[in-house]
């Protein structure tokens, strides 16, 4: 009996002993809903693993570190370089200097061969945010900027093409001395050197003369000075839902030489209603250009067509001395945060008389686009539109209006 | 908790277990950030988490209750908690001690403008100001839900209603914040100007606040509603299967509590009992009621996720003119409350801003469960905590309360008659006593046909039962047992309960309860509801 006792003692022993068996009090037959649990918190605890993000975690946010939250440093870019250029490609540097101050260079190539060099500074929200400054310079090439001459009354068929390049250099303020109010003023200089169009249509000064196309065979410099004064209450104006602007905009060309000098007024209204709690907007647009006085050249002179005016119609479809443009939009918003749906309506049309800005012979176009936005801006834009001339692709980097 | 039983059989002697066992030490857990736009991604478009859907919770102990842990703490309802102790809340000490306030650095996370700051104690503070343009908003909501969600169990942080006097801070030296380029610098005057300016200001100069006190314990960041912590050795039910977590869909629809980010939780390493464990902390509740960080909710909050695939492709297909019950709601747009309203208010229909993994796994038990803590906050309750937010104006006090109150009638409503409502089982002097939650709160007629009872005699080892007489009815909430129940201690009881009531199909699905004998009791050792 004694030697089965001591036999049955050691074996108990023996087995009690055994590494991992008895650890911290705890039994090894889990006699207890809490052994239970506790040996599960055992088994966990004699493999540790760190908390580490997932390898498609890790993807994100390398991505987001190299491309959002890094400041200073290289960026991709994709957008427009020039009405009618088509998508464009490229990268810039940004580096800050301020708490908000930064300069960036960056380029851009589009599909059309349209390049743009460009370097700025930008320093906003001084005095309480009350007041925005910019400085940049930049040198652009357009390639094949479509001219189909004067008015209204011209067909598809008189497209001609021209090609200039333009160097300019301005500094800007932009001042909200009250909450909706918005003071603006630039002044910079601008060189254009025109040459021959490029692409499948004529180069300009095959099909049109001086008198049918203004300053042709002209590369002007300018000093070119901008004034703006107006009421801005939209939320943002990239993205908005609500508010209106009310703006008066004066330009005036001063060309080194004095043979191109001319001075432009432009008026703008914009409306956005918002109906049932944003579930539908409603925007209204109106738009004038008027030249006031001096002689504009023709790759200067107000226009219409393109992505975010004559939206049926090719970019610079119509030019003249003046243009009108109404627009209205109905707006429905399947998902708030990040996608609206728009049906539109454009109508327009450029004048060589201030007089003759009357809502008669206006071209007209109609077209759906889907837009995806975030709260303040509206990167990407893609829709088809209708207008006499047939069906034009709409692509936008930005708001419409 | 609840998991079959080993050589013990079915219930185990520790059965049903009041706190979660916690024995390892967990000093070895790493802080670790959850990025808010993968956070907010991952919920959106992965649905990460368990793909099984209908899986019981796995943290309820053998009477379908949630112990103690960590994670929760049973209070409301635990036992009989006492509108004095609602209204303390977390609070254990006073606030900011009287004296000049050291901004030590900016806030480090959320829009509201904010700082945190050391009073003359040494105690640190996170101070999040009311934005401007809508007082007492933002104060008041944390203020009320701090209160609701620790009644409600969860573990919560103090919080205090203060008056800041720009006079009274001063920034330290040390002080330095991150500004729009990316780089530090040292903190100046003028980054609190900036932060006051987007405050609302008081007529008599001051800027109401809140200021929650920094939690104990090493951080670790927020915590996911799914998976477990894999450096936490004690987190082994996935979060999505705990019951707690699971009830927040039903708490976050009471209060529109709609921002379930991780971002708004936290992780603390801390002492208790001579062990260092994980806490879990729901840091923020402060997106509640009406209110956002910096003005009122969006119309669609509570009602949509950010991306809801099938609104979405509705509203894209009819050019709008689908239209969701958000966008014809009743909302008072109270200043102060914000957009918060009863009337249209559906708890099924109530959504997060991102679909919530745990939420996605709450079963009508789990939301019976949470619905039966909601109604424990009576009127007078509910009016004493919204009291303490000291609104200004009476009518606030008053519209938050009554919504409040009415919402939660509605969760009673909905989920208390769901799943056969039968709690609160006692066994004794040959009686089987309960409650029927639902008839108790007043949502629910009492069962036509009564109430049935079979007894029998349970096996813990085997999980046979032998009957024991016939089923019996009874139109009290009481039923004789039959004569023959088992004496000797250590029996177990089987008795399967049901009501007989044809408005409610899942009422006549019986409740398996089971009792144990010990000396001169039964005790109650297991509920199951089906």
């Amino acid at each position: 009996m004694r030697s089965y006792l001591r036999i049955t003692t050691l074996l108990i022993l023996a087995v009690m002993l055994q590494p991992g068996h008895y650890r911290d009090g705890i039994a090894l037959a889990q006699e207890t809903r809490a052994e239970t649990i506790a040996q599960k918190q055992e088994e966990k605890s004699a493999s540790p693993t760190p908390e580490e993000p997932t390898r498609g975690e890790r993807i994100f946010l390398e991505t987001k570190r190299r491309f959002i939250d890094t400041r200073d440093g290289f960026y991709p870019l994709l957008g427009s370089i020039y009405a009618g250029g088509g998508l464009a490609l490229g990268g810039g540097y940004r580096r800050y200097y301020g708490d908000r101050t930064f300069w960036s260079a960056a380029g851009l190539w589009s599909i059309r061969n349209y390049k743009l060099a460009e370097a700025n500074t930008i320093s906003p929200g001084h005095a309480n945010g009350r007041i925005d400054l910019a400085a940049q310079a930049s040198w652009m090439d357009a390639t094949e900027v479509g001219y189909y001459g004067l008015t209204t009354a011209t067909s598809e068929r008189d497209r001609a093409n021209y090609r200039f390049q333009r160097t300019r250099a301005s500094a800007g303020v932009k001042t909200r001395p009250a909450s909706v109010f918005v003071l603006a003023g630039e002044v910079g200089y601008e060189e254009y050197q025109l040459k021959q169009g490029l692409g499948a249509q004529p180069s300009i000064e095959e099909r049109y003369t001086a008198a049918t196309a203004p300053g042709l065979g002209a590369s002007p410099s300018y000093i070119h000075s901008t004034g703006a004064a107006g009421i801005d209450w939209r939320t943002s104006p990239g993205y908005a839902r609500r508010g209106g602007l009310y703006e008066v905009r004066y330009h005036n060309y001063h060309d080194l030489d004095a043979t191109h000098t001319f001075n432009r007024m432009e008026a703008e209204a914009v409306q956005h209603v918002p109906i049932l709690r944003e579930n539908w907007v409603i925007s209204l647009r109106g738009l004038m250009n008027s030249t006031l006085s001096g002689s504009t050249p023709y790759f200067l002179l107000p226009s219409l067509g393109g992505g975010s005016n004559l939206r049926g119609y090719a970019a610079w479809r119509y030019r003249d001395r003046h243009s009108i443009l109404f627009q209205g939009e109905f707006r429905w918003i399947p998902n708030r945060m990040g996608m609206d749906m728009v049906l539109f309506y454009d109508a327009g049309k450029v004048t060589s008389q201030r007089s003759a800005l009357d809502l008669t012979s206006l071209k007209k176009d109609v077209g759906v686009e889907m837009r995806f936005h975030g709260p303040t801006v509206t990167p990407l834009r893609v829709g088809v539109a209708h207008g006499t001339e047939g069906w034009q692709v709409v692509f936008g980097g930005t708001a419409a209006f | 908790m609840k998991r079959a039983g080993g050589a013990t059989g079915k219930f185990y002697p520790d059965d049903p277990l009041t706190r979660e066992p916690e024995t390892r030490d967990a000093s070895n857990a790493q802080p670790k950030d959850i990025d808010l736009f993968w956070d907010l991604l991952h919920n959106l478009f992965a649905r990460p988490g368990d793909p099984t859907m209908n899986v019981p919770a796995q943290n309820v102990n053998t009477i379908d209750e949630v112990p103690d842990s960590s994670w929760f703490t049973n209070r409301i309802l635990g036992h009989s908690l006492s509108i004095e102790e609602a209204v303390r809340g977390p609070l254990t000490a006073d606030g900011p001690a009287p004296g000049v306030w050291t901004i030590i650095r900016p806030k480090s996370s959320g829009i509201s403008p904010g700082f945190t700051m050391r009073d003359v104690r040494g105690d640190v503070w996170f101070v999040s100001l009311d934005a401007r343009g809508y007082r007492e908003a933002g104060s008041g909501a944390i203020l009320v839900a701090n209160k609701i969600f620790w009644a409600l169990g969860y573990w919560q942080g103090e919080t205090h209603l203060i008056f800041i006097r720009p006079e009274n801070l001063q920034i330290e030296k040390e002080a330095v914040i991150r500004v729009s380029s990316g780089k530090v610098r040292s903190m100046r005057w003028s980054d609190l100007e900036d932060v006051l300016r987007r405050s609302e200001r008081s007529p008599n100069g001051s800027y109401r606040a809140i200021a929650s006190k920094l939690l104990p314990g090493k951080v670790l960041g927020g915590f996911q509603y799914f998976g477990t912590r894999s450096d936490d050795p004690n987190d082994i039910v996935p979060h999505e299967h705990r019951r707690e977590l699971r009830a927040l869909k039903v708490f976050g629809a009471w209060t529109n509590l709609t921002d379930m980010k991780a971002g708004n939780t936290l992780d603390t390493v801390i002492e208790e009992n001579g062990k260092r464990i994980v806490r879990h902390y729901l840091q923020d509740v402060g997106s509640t009621f009406g209110d956002g960080a910096v003005g009122p909710h969006d119309y669609d909050e509570g009602w949509e996720h950010l991306y809801d695939k099938t609104p979405m492709l509705k509203r894209l297909v009819t050019l709008g003119f689908y239209i969701s019950p958000w966008q014809t709601a009743n909302y008072e747009e109270n200043r102060s409350i914000g957009r918060f309203e009863a009337k249209a208010f559906d708890p099924e229909m109530w959504k997060p801003r991102v679909p919530t993994s745990a939420f996605l796994h709450a079963r009508a038990d789990d939301k019976f469960w949470a619905a039966r803590r909601v109604m424990a906050f009576s009127d007078e309750m509910i009016r004493a905590i919204v009291k303490t937010a000291q609104y200004s104006d009476p009518a606030a006090e008053k519209f938050l309360a009554e919504t409040l109150i009415a919402r939660r009638n509605k969760i009673g409503q909905t989920y208390l008659p769901a799943v056969n409502p039968l709690t609160d089982f006692e066994l004794s002097d040959g009686t089987l006593r309960f409650v029927n939650a639902a008839v108790q709160a007043g949502v629910a007629a009492y069962p036509a046909g009564g109430y049935t009872a079979q007894f029998a005699a349970f096996d813990n080892m085997t999980n046979q039962t032998r009957p024991i007489g016939t089923a019996g009815t009874t139109e009290g909430e009481r039923i004789q047992a039959p004569p023959g129940l088992p004496g000797e201690v250590g029996a177990f009881v089987k008795i399967q309960v049901a009501a007989l009531q044809p408005q409610h199909a899942s009422w006549s699905v019986p409740i398996d309860v089971y009792f144990k004998r010990e000396a001169g009791r039964w005790k109650l050792v297991g509920l199951e509801r089906k």
